[in-house]
């Protein structure tokens, strides 16, 4: 293409672009002004009115909207810090057991991702809060050998200790179960990988199948992995918002409050952008650091 | 006799291997004998049995419900016929029924849309779509948004790849703003801020809302699997059209496109069945698809507590869906291929 043309061409671009969002702005000021609402922010620091069934810090309902969002943000965080792990525990385990000598585990694990796959996760979410948890005893487990690790009731869980509510103990579980099967097939991808010929050289010298994964495959099969783990750790961190689905007060369920309540629909939509931009960032910015180490971990002689 | 004692050594050789099957051959046998006794003793069926049509068509008004019924029979008859119609042997053109199989399902979704619909021009009673529902409703959702996104996404990988800087940015902004965000958030935000962004006048019911919504977020989805595609063309391939004197359009539609598009098919199957399980997100806006009308169900008085039964339905039905989608794209990828293979390839 001439210079000439490619320039009429992007101009005729930006004139199009523009006028649509003149249109789309136009009308919004148009809606904004008849239902007597304007952009403004200040509706953050007025005080949200309603109770939080989960927050980190102290929270009270005479507490700022500012708050009530940013201990759902940290609801978020912290459910989308113990997915991550749990999930990849998860996902190792079943993408390194389809590729185990034991025809049985394979097995398995195609039918855990297969099935898991296939199934919504908003219906698994659904069944794990109504079901497993909400149908477990009314009274915790105190008497058996597992008492004092685990603690199992309808009430909430209390893992060594530390109690965790129902809501958060089955969006976790839900999430990790799902992402967990996503992250198999990556990590199922990433051993494939491997020439066939490491398999069969750590198998000649002797080492057992655990060993040689660990030491031998998982160092090289790692660069292949991490970039479709990354983007599933992102798709973990954008799915956790179905928590509202079971009454996880996570950032989005206290948007969803926040907006209902102030009519903020357009500023609660961009403070919701920037939340998971911020959370993106973050993730992102933790898988380079791992990134960076593994390839550096490689070139060591 | 051979095999017997191959497994005889190998039980003896790796002890802990043999003690992980036995775990496995019994943890499987356990987890049959109890869902099996779960579901012919335990559950209660009727919370299911009761209620199919409202599974299949949510509200639709009972005297008109073959309505829905008409379309999901035909739906039924052209997976079938998708399915065991014999395939072309490799090296031959597919036959005229193959040609004609990927328009056919294209039909589906403009006829599905005007037997439900019904009102002028069809000779049937109008239903208002705040009727429709269930199966029929989450199948329509997955189509129309589907058909949406797609050219949509493809103009966006052509923008995102495009060297023109001012496409290029644009595209690249649209794409990776739509999939930072969460697609609970596009969809509410859909229902709530649509409304807001169009004339006074203009009002538009919420299946369009949810469809155009669904559409915007799969379209950034679609158009990174379609980049995939473009990027695996190799720039010889534009250089053959252009030393043949193609232009830059007719080079991109003859030549580019078809090959990355048909590179893209199996990421963008896996997107098309992403989206099917994604319509249930709209049963937390209130709309009753699969999802929706099952948790209707559960807050009826007479259903109270059959959650599991209806979730192990659900799931099932969802199961068969995707894998009934995944099956036939494999099938209709063949009768799409723009460039049949040399025999012996």
């Amino acid at each position: 293409m001439t210079s000439r043309r490619r320039w009429w061409l992007q101009a005729l671009v930006v004139l199009i672009a523009l006028t649509l969002l003149g249109v789309l702005v136009n009308n919004l000021t148009v809606n904004l002004i008849r239902t007597g609402l304007g952009l403004s922010f200040r509706w953050l620091v007025r005080p949200a009115g309603f109770a939080l069934a989960e927050h980190p810090l102290p929270y009270a309902p005479s507490d700022s909207y500012a708050w009530a969002l940013l201990m759902g943000w940290l609801n978020s965080l912290k459910v989308i810090l113990a997915a991550l792990i749990l999930a990849t525990l998860f996902g190792v385990s079943a993408g390194a057991a389809r590729r185990s000598v034991n025809p049985l585990l394979r097995w398995l694990a195609a039918f855990y991702v297969g099935l898991i796959r296939q199934i919504p996760l908003l219906l698994q979410l659904l069944f794990w809060y109504f079901v497993a948890f909400l149908g477990l005893p009314s009274a915790p487990n105190s008497t058996g050998p597992l008492s004092s690790l685990l603690r199992l009731s309808n009430q909430g869980i209390e893992l060594v200790g530390v109690p965790l509510s129902v809501e958060f103990s089955a969006v976790l579980v839900g999430l990790s179960v799902f992402s967990g099967a996503a992250i198999a097939e990556v990590v199922r991808g990433g051993l494939d990988a491997v020439p066939r010929g490491q398999w069969e050289a750590f198998r000649s010298l002797g080492l057992t199948e655990g060993l040689g994964l660990r030491r031998v495959i998982l160092p090289q099969a790692l660069p292949a992995i991490l970039p479709g783990l990354s983007s599933q750790y992102l798709n973990l961190a954008k799915n956790s918002t179905l928590a509202i689905a079971v009454g996880y007060a996570d950032l989005y369920a206290v948007s969803d409050t926040t907006i209902t309540q102030t009519g903020r629909a357009i500023e609660g939509f961009l403070l919701l952008l920037l939340s998971f931009l911020l959370f993106n960032l973050l993730i992102n910015g933790g898988m380079q650091l791992i990134n960076h180490r593994v390839v550096k971990g490689r070139q060591r002689p | 006799m051979q095999r017997r004692r191959q497994l005889l050594r190998h039980l003896r050789r790796h002890p802990l291997d043999s003690a992980l099957s036995l775990a496995i051959v019994l943890l499987l046998a356990w987890a049959l004998w109890a869902t099996g006794q779960w579901v012919v003793e335990v559950a209660d069926w009727r919370v299911v049995s009761a209620n199919l049509p409202l599974y299949v068509s949510g509200a639709y008004p009972a005297d008109q419900r073959w309505r829905p019924l008409v379309w999901l029979g035909l739906i039924l008859t052209l997976t079938l016929v998708t399915l065991l119609w014999p395939r072309p042997r490799s090296g031959q053109r597919p036959g005229p029924m193959r040609v004609a199989l990927p328009w056919l399902w294209l039909l589906m979704l403009p006829l599905g849309l005007a037997v439900l619909a019904g009102g002028a021009g069809t000779g049937l009673t109008a239903v208002s779509s705040r009727a429709w529902g269930g199966l029929v409703l989450t199948l329509l959702l997955t189509g129309a948004s589907g058909l949406l996104a797609l050219p949509l996404g493809v103009i966006l990988a052509l923008g995102r790849t495009s060297d023109l800087p001012v496409l290029r940015h644009g595209s690249r902004l649209y794409i990776d703003l739509m999939r930072a965000v969460p697609l609970i958030a596009v969809l509410f935000f859909g229902q709530l801020l649509v409304p807001l962004f169009l004339p006074v006048e203009l009002e538009i019911n919420r299946v369009v809302r949810a469809v155009v919504a669904f559409a915007l977020f799969a379209s950034a989805y679609v158009a990174e699997d379609v980049r995939g595609g473009l990027q695996s063309i190799p720039p010889t391939q534009r250089e053959a059209a252009a030393a043949l004197g193609l232009n830059a359009w007719q080079s991109l539609q003859l030549v580019v496109l078809p090959q990355a598009l048909q590179i893209a098919i199996p990421a963008l199957t896996n997107q098309a069945i992403g989206l099917l399980q994604n319509t249930s997100l709209m049963a937390l806006l209130g709309l009753v698809e699969l999802l929706g009308i099952s948790r209707s169900l559960l807050a009826n008085p007479a259903f109270i507590g059959r959650h599991l039964e209806v979730y192990v339905w659900l799931a099932a039905l969802y199961w068969l869906l995707c894998t009934a989608m995944a099956l036939l794209a494999r099938r209709l990828e063949r009768s799409v291929q723009p460039i049949p293979r040399a025999p012996g390839r």
